[in-house]
């Protein structure tokens, strides 16, 4: 929703601060939601596995708030803050994690794995990299249906840039030019992987230059630089300009999951200007402009903890999904389903 | 090249091997399919086997003058790839396959191959002919309250001897183009024990038993109890005294009678019944004379009280009302024993005091046993346990 | 006098034409599909009739499936031409974690139709041959055909298109040319619905695809020997039709399945396994199978004659079991 314009207006200082503050707000919410299911897997309410974003919060809502809610959004893993900009409620992904029957994906997947692909908001697959050829699929056909100014982003981190998907699929985006942006989250580590053993270019960014995508840099511990950035790509996406990969370097500052207590994680890099924690960078950023003090700060964070509370206090009540009232089928065509299991038999 | 065997064919109901009487062929010949290549001999007449395929004879197995059984391999023909291809036929698997290797697991360590257990499409080695049934010819059975017992005389034109399902329907429709009748549903249950009876070994004794004593005894009585009360009598002291030939085997353990009630067959219309006298140990000849007049009269007209059939552990056989001399009857499936009485005869006795032969009545008693429980030796003592009870007769 | 002038392969075009004719949501996307009209000519003059809509891609299976879904939830009714069933390895996780999952995920139904060139020719080899249909099958959320006649090529693509779950359809290659036929059908039996290609008595071979051609010919073969042999054409893979199958072993007591694909776990596998399970006391024999040998199709012709099955092996393992 939100455009940087570049004229010199007095509006202009307003709308940078009211994005910072609406940014800030969302990255505090991720970050909170984040600990909660990080306590409530630790308190074994969570089966399966937990992701969480902290570090990647600033280039998360950045992206987010870069879409239109008209757009086509593909967020990953760590990408919290990102779903939240751009429309998704905390029910649906508390109710996901706990596994609610009443969640978008109804107990058949969960953690990360949710969306509401009508709504373009789509639900990933475990396969790294699978959904960048789903966005292009779905841009096409707007160009196909006659649709014009719309913008596709998939989220993919620094792995992902090695698989085969990612490579046909920006590939394809770029014979089709189509309005792509790739966001890169390189926060170093893929798993256990640090990305020495990743890829071998210099900068992830000269990957671009090889499939006929333009490349964009950001420092994603800085909101300010993510904003801005994200802002750009998505806009000269929307232009005309084919598609665009955006690479920020970050630190991941949790595990892989929270199975994973991330010990391999070299300690030179937490010291590094990219170990710094986004949220307090952006925080002490709001506060030395005066955008807000830590009064309201505490404010925005108890509001928060109630609202992801009160959700949690919810789901935990709502049931689970019933085997037996399950319709145990995967196709949709009614005729065509196979030794059909009676409700009530399993 | 593939060796395809030759075997002995199916040679007609119920015969199951034939003796090799002239080779008509030699190894070496060419043969085309279907050509004569032996001929053999059965009791009922004498066939030709013929060869399953085109080739070069291989050379014979079998031996002239001896027998054979249906399936057996009688020798071999070299064929080429492509005929025994069209049909399908199996390689030979070599003559001398080695089991014992299997069983110890080859040598050193080494994997030894796994021989096929079966060749062809798999009937069970041990059931072949009319014992295997296929799923599809059980249904059928069922379906029509069949048994495998039913199915005797029919010939089995399938794999390894079996009955199709094509053979059971062609033999059920021939039989709708005989004479038939309605069987009783006394027929049908009579059909049922003995088939049950039958499926254990049994086996029969015997020994004739001089009657002179007990037919002088007999006129003395008023009422005259018939001979086979007699012989019940005098089984049921024998059993008294020892009551494990009439045991119940089952598993491991044997049963032993709780009470020594035994039950006599009684020809009723279409089928026979079995009325039983409670305790016949315990009660004098005399006594039972009447009762057992009542009962067989009872039983001819079929109006036994339930008290007075089942739960008896050994049956009488009176099969001398025939005039038969000699018979092998079934005991009930649920008794180990039936003892037969035949007809009496007046025949020549030694009598060694005199040294001459003297004329003496003389009747064979029989004794059917399920031979798991008893042997020959038990069952040749309880036989004459009887015979000699039975020439004392003022003991019963 | 009416010729057979209608190949499958027209068949095939013929029913794309259509789709994209009666429906604006329709696309085809493929390597070589526009002005080449595709490397078997399965879309020759489509691009032209239909500007903008047979769109060539990349080597790129993996994004060629990928697109197809995206503009499937976008409500389009892509058609993907994959060059070999072969290839299709490379986009089989597009195939069945992204495709075969959405409706069950997400209640979102996938209508997408992957065209697979399939099964084996004469010198095609190891990765111009194969025939996966089964592996498809195995995962929950597919639709597979295998269309052995020129109507069903043409029906059941038009119906494949018009269903709105994710279809694999599979088109044998060696049917291609050689299978005419006089007219295209206006109507057809269903998808899931299997067909007798021939009534019988003695024996039901149950056959799909290329053996369904192979079967009838060896059923002829046996015809003069006296027996009369029953085919199921099973039509579809998944859903598979087992009602008709048992129907069929219910009348001959005695069954064959042949597939052209190899043994492990195919389709011969799943519908003797059916068979058993729910016909066991319809059998007088027990079921065999006939599959290609447990090897990569070779390369040499005499090697891919012996390889797969032919109308002798056919007839000879139909005698093994008519003589049981």
């Amino acid at each position: 929703m939100l455009q940087v314009v570049t004229e010199p207006h007095t509006g202009v200082a307003d709308a940078v601060r009211e994005a910072h503050l609406t940014a800030f707000r969302y990255m505090l919410r991720a970050r909170l939601l984040d600990d909660k299911f990080g306590a409530l897997y630790r308190a074994s309410k969570i089966h399966g596995g937990v992701f969480l974003s902290r570090g990647q919060e600033a280039l998360s809502v950045a992206t987010g708030l870069a879409l239109k809610k008209t757009d086509v959004f593909a967020p990953l893993i760590r990408d919290t803050a990102g779903r939240m900009a751009f429309g998704e409620p905390i029910l649906d992904a508390v109710r996901t994690y706990l596994g609610s029957s009443l969640g978008p994906m109804r107990g058949r997947d969960g953690n990360v794995h949710r969306g509401n692909p009508q709504q373009g908001y789509l639900p990933m697959i475990s396969h790294l990299g699978a959904m960048v050829s789903v966005v292009n699929g779905m841009l096409f056909a707007r160009r196909l249906k006659k649709i014009t100014g719309c913008v596709g982003a998939a989220c993919l981190g620094d792995g992902a840039t090695s698989t085969g998907a990612f490579h046909e699929a920006l590939n394809q985006a770029a014979v089709e030019k189509l309005p792509l942006v790739l966001v890169v989250a390189n926060n170093q580590y893929a798993y256990s992987t640090p990305t020495a053993r990743q890829f071998a270019c210099n900068e992830l960014t000269d990957k671009a230059i090889g499939y006929g995508a333009t490349p964009h840099s950001v420092d994603g511990t800085d909101l300010t630089a993510c904003l801005q950035v994200l802002s750009k790509a998505v806009d000269q996406a929307r232009s005309g300009g084919g598609p665009q990969l955006v690479v920020a370097e970050l630190l991941r500052l949790c595990g892989h999951g929270e199975h994973d207590d991330a010990s391999y994680v070299d300690a030179n890099l937490k010291n590094s200007p990219f170990g710094r924690d986004c949220l307090k960078v952006a925080r002490e950023h709001l506060i030395r402009h005066k955008w807000t003090d830590h009064t309201q700060i505490s404010v925005w964070e108890s509001e928060a903890v109630h609202e992801i509370e009160e959700a949690v206090g919810q789901v935990l009540r709502e049931p689970a999904p019933d085997p037996y009232s399950e319709k145990w089928t995967a196709i949709s065509t009614e005729h065509l389903i196979e030794g059909q299991e009676e409700a009530g038999k399993i | 090249m593939p060796q395809v065997l030759i075997t002995m064919p199916q040679l007609g109901e119920s015969i199951a091997e034939a003796r090799i009487v002239q080779f008509l062929v030699k190894a070496g010949d060419n043969v085309e399919a279907d050509q004569d290549l032996i001929e053999v001999e059965t009791d009922k007449a004498t066939m030709t086997v013929a060869s399953p395929c085109k080739g070069r004879l291989g050379g014979f197995s079998a031996q002239l003058d001896e027998s054979y059984a249906v399936g057996a391999a009688l020798g071999s023909i070299e064929a080429t790839q492509e005929e025994a291809a069209r049909l399908g036929l199996d390689e030979v698997v070599t003559q001398k396959s080695e089991p014992d290797s299997l069983a110890k697991g080859g040598q050193n360590g080494r994997r030894t191959q796994v021989q096929p257990t079966v060749r062809g499409l798999p009937v069970p080695a041990n059931a072949a002919g009319a014992s295997y049934l296929s799923p599809r010819l059980k249904a059928r059975m069922d379906e029509l309250g069949l048994h495998a017992a039913d199915l005797a005389g029919v010939a089995g034109s399938g794999a390894a001897g079996r009955v199709t399902v094509e053979d059971f329907e062609k033999y059920i429709a021939s039989l709708e183009k005989q004479k038939m009748s309605g069987a009783s549903s006394m027929r049908v249950a009579v059909a049922d024990a003995m088939r049950r009876s039958w499926t254990r070994p049994l086996a029969t004794v015997g020994l004739p038993v001089v009657l002179d004593s007990l037919l002088a005894h007999r006129k003395t009585c008023e009422p005259k109890p018939g001979p086979a009360l007699y012989a019940l009598r005098a089984l049921a002291l024998a059993l008294a005294e020892n009551s494990a030939p009439a045991g119940r085997l089952v598993g491991s353990k044997i049963v032993h009678p709780s009470a020594i009630d035994v039950g006599f067959a009684v020809e009723a219309e279409d089928g026979v019944l079995v009325p039983v006298i409670r305790q016949a140990d315990k009660r004098p000849l005399k006594d039972l004379t009447q009762r057992y007049g009542e009962l067989v009269e009872l039983a001819r007209q079929r109006k036994l009280p339930p008290d007075a059939t089942g739960g008896s552990v050994a049956t009488v056989t009176n099969f001398g009302t025939f005039g038969l001399i000699w018979a092998t009857p079934i005991p009930l499936p649920e008794q180990t024993l039936v003892l037969g009485l035949g007809a009496g005869r007046k025949v020549p006795f030694w009598d060694e005091q005199k040294g001459q032969f003297v004329p003496v009545m003389e009747a064979n008693l029989t004794l059917s046993f399920d031979h798991r429980v008893l042997d020959g030796g038990a069952a040749g003592r309880l036989l004459q346990r009887i015979s000699e009870l039975m020439r004392q007769p003022e003991k019963l | 006098m009416a010729t057979k002038e209608i190949t499958y392969l027209d068949a095939i075009r013929e029913a794309q034409a259509h789709a994209l004719r009666d429906d604006p949501r329709v696309f085809i996307y493929g390597q070589d599909v526009g002005g080449f009209g595709g490397a078997f000519k399965a879309t020759k003059n489509l691009a032209k009739e239909f500007p903008g809509r047979v769109i060539d891609a990349p080597i790129s299976e993996d994004a060629i499936v990928g697109l197809a879904v995206g503009a499937a939830i976008e409500g389009l009714r892509p058609i993907i031409e994959m060059q070999f069933a072969d290839f299709a390895a490379v986009g089989f996780n597009q195939i069945v974690n992204q495709a075969a999952t959405l409706f069950w995920r997400t209640n979102v139904p996938c209508p997408i139709t992957v065209r697979l060139p399939f099964g084996g020719t004469s010198g095609g080899g190891p990765f111009h041959s194969q025939t996966p249909e089964a592996i498809y099958a195995h995962y929950p959320g597919l639709i597979v055909l295998t269309p052995a006649t020129v109507e069903d090529a043409y029906g059941m693509l038009l119906e494949a298109v018009a269903l709105d779950d994710p279809v694999v359809f599979c088109e044998h290659k060696l049917l291609y040319r050689h299978l005419k036929a006089e007219k295209l059908p206006t109507e057809a039996l269903p998808i899931g619905k299997a067909r007798i290609a021939r009534e019988g008595r003695d024996l039901t071979i149950v056959a799909y695809s290329a053996m369904v051609q192979d079967a009838l010919e060896a059923a002829t073969e046996l015809a003069a020997e006296g027996w009369e042999i029953e085919i199921v054409d099973l039509r579809s893979v998944k859903p598979l039709d087992t009602d008709t199958v048992i129907a069929s072993v219910a009348r001959t007591g005695k069954l064959l399945c042949v597939g052209e694909a190899w043994p492990w776990g195919g389709v011969t596998a799943e519908v003797i396994a059916r068979v058993m399970s729910e016909g066991f006391g319809l059998l007088d024999a027990p079921p065999q199978r006939l599959n290609s040998k447990d090897t990569p199709v070779p390369f040499h012709p005499k090697l891919w004659e012996a390889h797969r099955p032919t109308v002798r092996s056919i007839a000879a393992a139909a005698r093994k079991i008519l003589r049981h």
